[in-house]
């Protein structure tokens, strides 16, 4: 790029300015309302509680982070929150990659088909998706009655207002996510060298195993960020489909915020909760060996 | 023997997937045909009566308006922006550029609940909680990454020197970029607005803490009264965010392929 640019005219100052400018409104828009809301949030979270509502104005307290430390439950819904982040996300890349991998292997109708089915699923509302899963799920849903009906089972297994239902509701939500960023990379391989590994005598496993995978790898990382991500935070999910004790940081937030009106316990609540999603970001990322192809995905 | 048997082990798992992921969609669409209304599958009789008696819902129908109005607004915002940054990132190399794609991103790394409630803190300041204006900033704030890199990648397979010829024959900066760069790279920018729009018309968690009784989208009223049971007044709407998103999709993938489309957002 630089040469087509640097060969015919030298970058002159204004074409820079111009860049420049043009990075403005994205600037504006991501620091303006959103880092700059997030300081406020952390202004937030070292106010003072009070008992008349939402938090006092202009006072500096370590009241929220006192709760967030010092609560039972708080401690048993974090630990419940980051397992439930690892078991989904496991599981999304799993499923991801290998729906990724036949999407990409598949020719004509069966590309399009697998394709479209997961583009159409990532851009459904997840309410609507939750619905689905209820109508699919419940013990009197399609599934069951497909169980029951093939003598598999005698009693409608229970899928949904337990663990399992919190699960199968946030795969809806980020399943479709990995399979597309596995998929984006998978798109840049040369069919070629799967071919020559081929005619090399590997069998499909092993080229699978040695030339697709590695090659995958900054897309399955993206999946990786993107499932952890959005499982840690996942809120709807777990409320409509898990039971009372499927209970993540994000629904406790929102409960202190909109029910207890303890702005600042839900301020601390939601510092410490960003904090931790980074923490465990920057340790894989660390243990994935820095991949720096990550950004550009 | 054995690596067939793993193959078709691998196929029935991913037909599994498939069916799980695309399926219960048809299953939606299919119970807001049920003449019944007790929201079963198969439906026992089919009839319109749930899409006749939904115009005539006027909670239902200002959030189908609402939803109009906040996906039109993050669309302009996220796609000017979006596009803005591409351009502008074009021109930077090494760290500059990942500090600029880290910044656009970083909204996306954010729990929406968390996004949600800072927000509703932070715009409650300024009694805009339950304003379009709000929505529509931080739906923008989830679109324009998306925007940003489908522009990115469509301003990476344009011809740049056909920009420098318009230049070198006298055309400003300006007159370059309108005519010879918007037209051919037309079918992006009509792909990152549709984007845009269908992450708007989509995004819950932030809009149930952002809006209001006068500004509730569609996700939001179809989220109340699932909380109350199930309505199939939330079929109709559902088939009918199922079937638009469908067409947008169908309309992005004859623009640019759906090969494209699934690599690049």
């Amino acid at each position: 790029m630089s040469t087509r640019d640097g060969w015919i005219r030298a970058p002159t100052l204004p074409a820079r300015w111009r860049s420049a400018l043009l990075l403005v409104p994205l600037l504006v828009l991501d620091v303006g309302v959103f880092l700059v809301p997030m300081g406020y949030l952390l202004r937030l979270s070292f106010t003072a509680q009070t008992p008349d509502g939402a938090f006092v104005e202009g006072s500096w307290a370590t009241d929220g982070y006192q709760y967030v430390f010092e609560t039972g439950l708080v401690h048993d819904v974090f630990g419940f929150t980051l397992g439930f982040g690892v078991l989904v996300t496991a599981l999304s890349v799993a499923i991801g990659t290998a729906y990724a991998y036949a999407a990409w292997q598949a020719t004509g109708w069966t590309k399009t088909v697998l394709l479209s089915g997961a583009v159409l699923s990532l851009f459904t509302t997840m309410v609507v998706k939750l619905f689905a899963v209820v109508l699919v799920f419940s013990p009197r849903g399609v599934v069951n009655d497909l169980l029951t009906g093939l003598g598999v089972v005698a009693e409608p297994l229970l899928l949904i207002d337990n663990l399992t239902g919190a699960v199968l509701a946030q795969l809806y939500i980020v399943v479709p996510y990995a399979i597309l960023s596995v998929y984006a990379v998978l798109s840049t391989l040369d069919r070629g060298l799967v071919e020559a590994a081929l005619d090399l005598g590997a069998t499909r496993q092993r080229a699978a195993r040695e030339v697709v995978l590695p090659h995958a790898r900054p897309g399955i990382a993206v999946a990786g960020v993107v499932s952890f991500t959005w499982s840690v935070g996942a809120y709807a999910g777990p409320l409509l489909l898990g039971s009372g004790s499927e209970q993540t940081t994000g629904v406790l937030i929102s409960r202190l915020l909109l029910t207890r009106f303890d702005w600042p316990a839900a301020a601390a609540l939601s510092v410490v909760t960003i904090v931790v999603v980074f923490a465990v970001l920057l340790a894989a990322l660390w243990r994935l060996g820095g991949d720096g192809g990550l950004l550009d995905a | 023997m054995r690596e067939r048997a793993l193959r078709w082990l691998f196929r029935g798992a991913v037909g599994l997937s498939f069916a799980f992921l695309a399926l219960p969609l048809v299953l939606v669409v299919a119970t807001a045909f049920d003449a019944s209304g007790s929201v079963v599958f198969p439906p026992e009789q089919l009839s319109l009566a749930w899409f006749l008696q939904f115009p005539g819902e006027p909670l239902w129908v200002r959030s189908v308006a609402n939803s109009l109005v906040v996906a039109t607004g993050t669309m302009g915002v996220s796609t000017a922006v979006g596009t803005a940054a591409a351009l502008a990132v074009r021109r930077l190399g090494g760290r500059r550029r990942t500090a600029v794609v880290g910044l656009a991103v970083l909204p996306l790394l954010v729990p929406g609940v968390v996004i949600g409630i800072t927000m509703l803190t932070f715009f409650s300041r300024f009694g805009l909680q339950q304003s379009y204006l709000a929505l529509v900033i931080a739906h923008s704030l989830w679109a324009t990454p998306l925007t940003f890199s489908v522009m990115q990648a469509t301003f990476s397979r344009f011809d740049w020197r056909l920009h420098e010829a318009a230049r070198d024959l006298g055309a400003g900066p300006t007159r370059a970029f309108a005519t010879v760069v918007v037209p051919n790279v037309r079918a992006g920018l009509v792909v990152a607005a549709l984007v845009a729009f269908v992450v708007s018309l989509q995004e819950f968690v932030i809009a149930l803490f952002l809006t209001g009784p006068d500004t509730r989208t569609v996700p939001v009223q179809a989220w109340n009264s699932l909380r109350q049971g199930l309505d199939p007044l939330v079929s109709v709407v559902s088939t009918i965010l199922i079937v638009a998103v469908t067409l947008l999709i169908v309309v992005a993938g004859v623009l640019v392929g759906l090969d494209r489309l699934a690599a690049d957002t």
